[in-house]
């Protein structure tokens, strides 16, 4: 979807056209719920939290400025949902692996073990970590996107995935040796 | 294969489909029911705003009517009178916009 389609469907949103924002929710629900299942482990609330960013940034379209593409102000709205219901939950970093099983194994390029390592690792890492991984590494947002959407400097998120890919990467290693 | 090459495997792809319409029906859902409720109760309270204004304005002026025939008659024809320039100038503003976008 080209900047021009995108802005010509929110200015249809905002005038009520629901037809308009489901091509925007189809358009761009891969990256936001890519982004919230790697985030929160857990793919049932990932897409329930997805659903409610979507819902949220509807009634809030005519606050969007545009000065980040609509993807990451709904990522952005979703992260902040997704972290509020960790804290007043106190869920514990518990991860479910059921996307890993019902991803087709055809499809995937990486054998079963890395996948679960990883998601496994993913947990340990510290919230704002976790995300900026999640974003830049798995879904393809820029570090710029990613601060944005996290509200950090520039730098702290790049420092984030940094460290996160570092701890993947020793994360894979374990693996080896276990 | 080196970890970093295992890393970019295990990572590849976004952990999500790339088309669900499921799931943005269940959003136009979730939100249809969000605003739904919303506009009924606003157009409920204007509904009972307007029917409340007419109903204070209609008694006293039946009650002047009932004593000020002539006057009442010369205010329904006056209305009327204007209410037919009003839809007047309309149609022919309507008129020239489409004349001047030919």
């Amino acid at each position: 979807m080209t900047p021009d389609d995108e802005a010509r469907l929110i200015a249809a949103a905002r005038k009520g056209d629901s037809r308009a924002y489901a091509a925007l929710v189809d358009a761009h629900q891969q990256a936001v719920r890519g982004f919230l299942r790697r985030f929160t482990g857990h793919w049932a609330d990932a897409d329930d939290i997805a659903q409610e960013a979507f819902v949220t940034a509807w009634t809030k379209l005519a606050r969007f400025e545009g000065r980040s593409s609509f993807r990451s102000w709904v990522s952005g709205i979703g992260f902040r949902i997704a972290r509020d219901a960790r804290r007043s939950h106190g869920r514990s970093a518990v991860r479910d692996a059921d996307w890993l099983a019902e991803q087709d194994e055809a499809d995937a390029s990486a054998p079963i073990e890395d996948r679960i390592a990883l998601t496994r690792a993913m947990a340990d890492l510290p919230d704002e970590q976790r995300a900026a991984v999640a974003l830049c590494l798995g879904e393809g947002f820029s570090h710029s996107e990613a601060a944005a959407i996290l509200k950090q400097p520039l730098g702290t998120v790049k420092s984030h995935v940094t460290r996160g890919r570092e701890r993947l990467l020793r994360a894979l290693e374990v693996s080896d040796d276990a | 294969m080196t970890r970093e090459a295992r890393l970019a495997a295990a990572l590849g792809g976004s952990a999500a489909p790339a088309r669900d319409r499921a799931f943005a029906l269940r959003v136009i859902e979730a939100m249809e029911q969000k605003r739904y409720p919303g506009e009924t109760l606003r157009a409920m309270l204007r509904a009972g705003g307007i029917a409340a204004a007419a109903g204070s304005l209609a008694y006293p002026l039946l009650a002047w009517a009932g004593t000020n025939a002539e006057a009442f008659q010369n205010g329904i024809w006056g209305a009327a009178a204007l209410i037919g320039l009003v839809g007047l100038a309309r149609l022919m503003s309507a008129r020239a916009t489409v004349l001047l976008r030919r």
